[in-house]
């Protein structure tokens, strides 16, 4: 039970953290603002949620879980809330 | 872990080399972000995590807030001439000098410190659990009382230079929501901190900081008007922590006859007491610093 669950969250974190050098690569190549946000706001989300899944299943307790959470919600709603706001800015700059 | 250790050192390097060589305020402020939070991941790998919160939550978070809003004010960066040959090269002498100091001082500082070992034979008698509390608060609470005196004269300049409050521009219709969920949950951390600062890493620098974070994140909503009657209170609970840890000291000393030498079985709420009040003035003085003091906004 202990090695299937440590398996579980090393595979996790893994994927998370290859979520997270998608979107390094997609700011770095990517051509414009806008996709470049495409790139980086989802699997940067996706990408810590996954690293904090895995780190739960790693550190096998249960009271590890609120602290996860609250990082992964804090991270989830200010990325949407900067995507959001950097894409504003760019969109304002453009038109005007 | 030394790879980890490895990619932080060079991390910070290259973060700190684009904070300055960046050609654009905004990259370079970016660059100055990403180095603070990459030292703060180095004070958890050396055991200082209480470094690593201040750290991240004022080197990072808090001065990076304070150097965006300069950049704002100050525009764009000029295209300069480089400097002259001369300057660059006593410039280059000097950082090698400075280098040659330290790496000097650092060889020398052989052997272990006496401080952990003094700590924690009276970690009991302070009132608290956490070390780094013990010091800050008991066994060198002179010092921090100073500390927070120069915030204090931080906050008296920014009054008397007068610079424009900033009005933010509005931020669209997903600040508010945000600001719905993260300003609660910047109180409740900043309790969290405060609290958890006599048995573990945290404390009233830590809490404060979080709490001006919220209230930044207040200000640039604009739910926060920086009013007349705000900017006075908000004077106000700046200074007042600095003045109840004075009083703390004139009562200590009428009681006990030691400056901050805290009455024997009460030495933990006096520490609460003072961190509380540290903790409101703390954030009030920073989010003062970030929203401009007095005069026209603009």
């Amino acid at each position: 039970m202990a090695t299937a669950l440590a398996t579980l969250g090393t595979l996790l974190a893994t994927l998370g953290v290859a979520f997270l050098l998608v979107a390094a690569i997609g700011v770095w190549r990517l051509p414009d603002t806008l996709s470049r946000l495409h790139a980086l706001t989802k699997a940067d989300t996706a990408g810590t949620a996954l690293v904090a899944l895995g780190a739960l299943c790693l550190s096998g307790s249960l009271s590890a879980a609120l602290p996860l959470v609250l990082c992964v919600t804090l991270v989830g709603i200010s990325g949407a809330t900067l995507g959001h706001l950097i894409a504003r800015a760019h969109l304002g700059r453009e038109t005007r | 872990m030394p790879v980890f250790d490895i990619l932080t050192a060079t991390g910070a390097v290259f973060c700190a080399a684009i904070a300055l060589g960046a050609r654009d305020r905004v990259a370079a402020i970016a660059g100055f972000l990403l180095m603070g939070l990459v030292v703060a991941l180095a004070w958890v790998r050396l055991g200082a995590p209480d470094v690593a919160l201040a750290e991240a939550a004022i080197g990072a978070g808090l001065t990076g807030a304070l150097l965006l809003r300069g950049a704002a004010r100050i525009g764009p960066l000029e295209p300069a001439a480089p400097p002259a040959r001369a300057l660059r090269a006593s410039a280059a002498l000097l950082a090698l000098g400075l280098a040659g100091l330290l790496g000097w001082a650092f060889a020398g500082a052989g052997g272990a410190s006496v401080y952990p070992a003094l700590v924690r034979a009276s970690l009991a008698e302070s009132g608290v659990g956490n070390p780094v509390t013990a010091v800050l608060l008991n066994f060198r609470a002179w010092d921090t009382l100073l500390e927070v005196v120069v915030l204090a004269v931080a906050l008296l300049l920014v009054a008397a230079l007068a610079p424009p409050r900033i009005d933010p521009a509005p931020l669209g219709e997903m600040v508010l929501p945000f600001a719905r969920v993260v300003v609660p949950v910047a109180v409740l951390l900043a309790g969290h901190l405060l609290w958890l600062g006599a048995e573990a890493p945290g404390g009233a620098f830590q809490a404060g900081a979080v709490l001006a974070g919220g209230a930044v994140a207040l200000g640039l909503c604009g739910v926060l008007r920086p009013a007349e009657r705000t900017g006075a209170a908000l004077r106000i609970a700046g200074l007042a922590g600095p003045a109840l840890f004075v009083l703390a000291a004139i009562a200590t000393a009428a009681l006990t006859g030691g400056l901050l030498d805290y009455p024997a079985a009460a030495a933990k709420t006096w520490i609460l007491v003072i961190e509380s009040a540290l903790t409101l003035s703390i954030a009030a003085t920073l989010f003062l610093l970030f929203l401009g003091s007095e005069g026209k906004s603009r």
